[in-house]
């Protein structure tokens, strides 16, 4: 009885001193293997049954987490002495989907894995979930990928990208006002670096030149009503780079997070789907397709208005002019037919619109 | 092109510029293909008199090939739906050579039109096409008539081909003697441009015609007997390139091109460069010039051999057209200048490319490779290039930082002068510099988002091409997006554009990439898939085939859409002109009332405030539909011919 309780006693106290020793000569984060914990000289002669029970009752303190490392070896990490209290709290079933819980870290994880790697019941889950949240311990996150599933990780962790689904996400749905704004910021600054602006003073000798050309006319009502804008020849070097735009957006305020160089990759790559930008050596620089002018016209433009102003659309074709290309039983129309060129009701209408003196 | 759209598009198209006995022989030969002339007897039921009348005049057209194999004796007749698809393109063709080269040589190539293919004797004693006839009516009306359609009246005319030419136009001809002052040059100016070609026997047969013949030939020849299997098969195929080029060659351009440029042209550019308008840089040969201009121009000129038969060469205004788009994507983004050195070297390409495409089946996406053009050194472009034209102001400075002392200097001296002439001689002198300013130019066409030439050295000279596969894929592709962005929104455009950069896409990889919410997203592709734009590909995870255990694919196959909206057009087309036709019916009586022979030209002094009226709106309506046909005509030009 002596004995044990003596051999007990040393087991904590030695127990107690191991994890100290741990605390103090490794980062938070290390996996500690049988060597390591030997290592540090506090079991006595490398005895492995004492280090055994040492680590269990660090582990039966919650202070040690007992995990697998390579080669199905051991493993220990410690865990700090305020959540190992946290931990010491619960019942045996929270701590089980607790450890579930914190073992996927910032990918969280769905109920129903929790379920079958726990084996509890649904209703014991439940219980152990509510009670965990109302502690503030865990939170469930929504994740953009499987916006049905009710997922679950720790409450102190930010959510990863692929939960989240990157900076254009908000609360899991992406958000289309926010891509709006900052993509309309992006174009209109890569924009203004990719045309060069004639300075005021050269307006004048522009129009002079072009009096040879056929095109004076058109030169000198933009020189009078607007600014005029050239590109740039072919071996400019002052086009946006990435790093250079995030960090014009960053400074600019209109995010409320920072964007990381990727987030806004992804915008201008998508900018380029548009047709507004044009990435030039692979990617590193971007070049505007419209001068700041147009740009700044276009998103002026609020987005119900007529169709037939809209000039930056792309120009039409035949197929798009004529009624049977918006028509919708285009493929029923036979000559003699239901629907046949003859009583064709959307000609009628075009002829009477397109053809200036109709009666 | 044997597609049943088009099948009934070109029917249209022969019915309405020759009337309805054309029409009805040519559907015919459409839907039973090969036929004698006995066996076309019995399915048009057509008297033979009148059957080989008309097929004298469809083969002087060209409409239909014939073909007599030595072995039997009989003849056989088919359709060429490509030359009457080409009736459509008329208008256009006739436009283009007006801008290039005056309106005397659009009214000479008209005329060759009109006629399907004309010996130059023959033209030579056209009334129309003297100098002084065409101010009178005479020859409009033939223009119009080639475009506008006809009733029986006109149909029968053309059946007799040559003669009903003449018996339209009788009236006024005759009494001039011909005065051969500018058709003979226009000719050759024609033919040197390559626009016009010699009509050679193998042009009335088909393609499969001439080949199979010449294939017996070679085979019947003493110099294959020796060879056996592959080695047969490969000398015959050889062979048989190199006779069917020499069979179908009519190239009229030998001898007529200096240097790679019409002869001509490049005298009169030093010249009238001043006069002319050089937004267009129009080669006018007609009367507008000056007369020292015309004389040096005449005084060298053999005039065309008499004997000559002609016809237009169709192959090469393709080229020609499909230069015109080129340069109009240039226009649409680049500074007018830009353009301008591009249209220079557009020309200089074009005088040296005979067609647009070395096979002649429709390329599949991805499967066709590279084709460039002629490379054009740059020297000669600097030559060309209208020494006034601005190339410094149009782009801007290099380096921003520093203020430019080019520019500075510009205006200083502007200033004090008050007068740029110093200037531009000064940079017109230095050619070398003026060489650098077109290659910049040139290279900010090479760079996207334009990507319209490139850059080649060959033996330390730097010459500029065209890669005109890649050209003519982005135009493709460029009609294909303005039909998703017209009937889907611009939304669809973005998607459609990510498909086809990165393939085939899962759902949540595409939302990830276009940045689209689920909503919008699945909206805009289920819409599209069942406008048929874009298609889900199902790859099953297990042997069940559940839907969870499987990945849904989205992908956008250009080929495909290409070929249905290709169709859609075809079939656009026939509804314009169908529509037309019905029109034309509502209002016969009227219509017939106006060609009347006294009435027509006479419009003023015989019909009424009304009438009038209603003929106006009936020419509107007209040349709505007519153009409209012309535009959808742009995009089978596009999507089957370039």
């Amino acid at each position: 009885m002596a004995s044990a309780g003596t051999s007990g006693g040393s087991v904590t106290e030695l127990a107690s001193r191991l994890y100290d020793a741990c605390i103090s000569k490794f980062s938070a984060d290390h996996l500690f293997y049988q060597q390591d914990l030997l290592g540090l000289d506090i079991v006595p002669k490398s005895d492995l049954p004492l280090l055994l029970q040492c680590t269990q009752s660090l582990v039966d303190q919650k202070l040690f987490r007992l995990l697998q490392g390579k080669n199905d070896r051991l493993a220990w990490k410690i865990i700090p002495r305020e959540d190992a209290e946290k931990l010491q709290n619960l019942s045996p079933d929270e701590s089980l989907v607790y450890n579930v819980i914190h073992s996927t870290g910032r990918s969280g994880i769905w109920v129903r894995a929790i379920q079958s790697r726990t084996n509890l019941h649904k209703s014991i889950l439940d219980r152990c979930l509510k009670s965990l949240e109302g502690k503030n311990y865990i939170k469930s996150v929504h994740n953009v990928k499987f916006p049905s599933r009710k997922m679950y990780m720790l409450a102190g962790l930010a959510p990863s990208e692929d939960v989240t689904g990157g900076a254009w996400f908000t609360d899991g749905v992406l958000d289309e006002n926010f891509i709006n704004v900052v993509s309309g910021f992006i174009e209109f600054s890569v924009s203004k670096k990719s045309w060069y602006e004639v300075p005021a003073s050269d307006k004048a000798r522009n129009k002079r030149i072009k009096t040879t050309d056929g095109s004076a006319t058109v030169r000198s009502k933009d020189a009078a009503g607007q600014r005029e804008y050239l590109p740039y020849p072919p071996g400019y070097k002052g086009y946006p780079t990435v790093a250079a735009l995030t960090a014009a957006v960053n400074q600019s305020g209109i995010t409320p997070v920072r964007l990381g160089e990727d987030s806004v990759t992804q915008l201008l790559e998508m900018l380029c789907y548009d047709n507004k930008l044009v990435a030039l050596n692979n990617g590193e620089v971007y070049k505007s397709v419209k001068n700041p002018e147009q740009v700044k016209a276009r998103q002026a433009r609020k987005p119900d208005e007529d169709p037939s102003v809209v000039e930056d659309r792309l120009v039409r074709n035949g197929m798009t002019e004529v009624p049977c290309g918006q028509c919708p039983v285009f493929n029923l129309c036979v000559p003699g037919g239901a629907v046949s060129p003859e009583n064709c009701e959307y000609f009628e209408t075009w002829i009477h619109e397109k053809s200036p003196l109709s009666f | 092109m044997a597609s049943q759209y088009a099948a009934e598009l070109c029917m249209l198209l022969v019915e309405d510029n020759f009337g309805e006995l054309f029409g009805r022989i040519f559907s015919t030969l459409h839907r039973y293909e090969r036929l004698t002339l006995q066996r076309l007897v019995g399915f048009t039921r057509i008297s033979e008199s009148r059957l080989r009348a008309a097929l004298v005049a469809m083969i002087q057209h060209h409409l239909v090939h014939h073909y007599t194999p030595l072995e039997e004796g009989v003849t056989y007749y088919n359709a060429n739906m490509q030359a009457a698809y080409y009736l459509a393109r008329s208008g256009k063709i006739l436009e283009f050579v007006e801008d290039r080269l005056g309106q005397y040589a659009a009214n000479v190539m008209s005329t060759i039109m009109y006629l399907g293919h004309a010996q130059v004797s023959h033209l030579e004693t056209l009334p129309e096409l003297q100098p002084d006839a065409i101010q009178t009516n005479g020859f409009r009306e033939g223009q119009e008539d080639l475009r506008e359609v006809d009733d029986d009246d006109n149909g029968e005319n053309r059946v007799n081909g040559m003669n009903g030419m003449n018996g339209v136009n009788g009236a006024n001809g005759g009494d001039h003697m011909p005065e051969q002052s500018s058709l003979h040059p226009t000719l050759k100016a024609l033919a040197a441009h390559g626009y016009i070609l010699r009509v050679r026997e193998g042009h009335f047969q088909s393609f499969a015609d001439n080949v199979l013949d010449i294939e017996r030939q070679i085979k019947a020849g003493d110099s294959v007997q020796s060879l056996k299997g592959k080695k047969l098969e490969e000398y015959v195929l050889e062979k048989t390139g190199d006779l069917l080029k020499e069979r179908l060659d009519g190239d009229l351009t030998r001898g007529l091109l200096i240097n790679g440029v019409p002869r001509g042209v490049k005298r009169r550019r030093l010249n009238g460069a001043l006069v002319e308008d050089t937004k267009r840089a129009r080669f006018d040969y007609d009367n507008d010039g000056e007369e020292d201009d015309e004389n040096e121009w005449f005084d060298d000129e053999v005039p065309m051999e008499s004997s000559l038969t002609v016809r237009v060469n169709y192959e090469k205004l393709d080229v020609a057209l499909r230069n015109r788009r080129f340069l109009d994507l240039a226009e649409r983004d680049a500074p007018p200048e830009t353009a301008q050195v591009y249209d220079f070297l557009l020309r200089r390409i074009e005088y040296q490319t005979t067609k647009c495409r070395d096979s002649a089946e429709i390329p599949r996406e991805g499967e066709e490779g590279e084709q460039y053009s002629v490379a054009i050194p740059l020297s000669s472009l600097s030559q060309d290039i209208d020494p006034y034209l601005d190339l410094v102001g149009s782009l801007g400075p290099t380096d921003v930082s520093s203020t430019n002392p080019r520019l500075g200097k510009r205006t200083f001296d502007e200033t004090v002068n008050g007068d740029d002439d110093t200037h531009l001689e000064e940079s017109a002198g230095s050619s070398g510099n003026r060489a650098y300013e077109i290659d910049q130019h040139l290279s900010l066409l090479a760079h996207p988002p334009y990507s319209l030439t490139s850059k080649r050295l060959s033996g330390g000279l730097i010459t500029w091409t065209i890669e005109f596969r890649h050209l003519a894929r982005k135009l493709r592709h460029l009609e294909l997006e303005r039909i998703v962005e017209a009937r889907y929104g611009d939304v669809a455009l973005r998607v459609i554009r990510v498909l086809q950069a990165k393939g085939k896409l899962d759902e949540k990889r595409l939302q990830e990439i276009s940045l689209l919410p689920f909503k919008d997203l699945r909206q805009v592709l289920a819409s599209m898939q069942t406008g048929g734009f874009v298609d889900l590909q199902e790859v099953p995870r297990d042997a069940q085939r559940q839907p969870s255990r499987t990945i849904f694919l989205w992908f956008f196959d250009p080929d495909r859409i290409r070929d249905s909206i290709l169709e859609d057009t075809y079939k656009s087309m026939s509804r314009c002109l169908q529509r037309l036709r019905f029109e034309r019916g509502r209002l016969k009586e009227f219509l017939d009332k106006t060609e009347r022979s006294d009435v027509k030209g006479n419009e003023e002094r015989y019909l009424s405030e009304g009438e009038l009226e209603r003929l106006r709106a009936w020419r509107a309506k007209e040349s709505l539909l007519l153009g409209e046909v012309a535009r959808l005509d742009d995009m089978v030009a596009v999507m089957r011919d370039y």
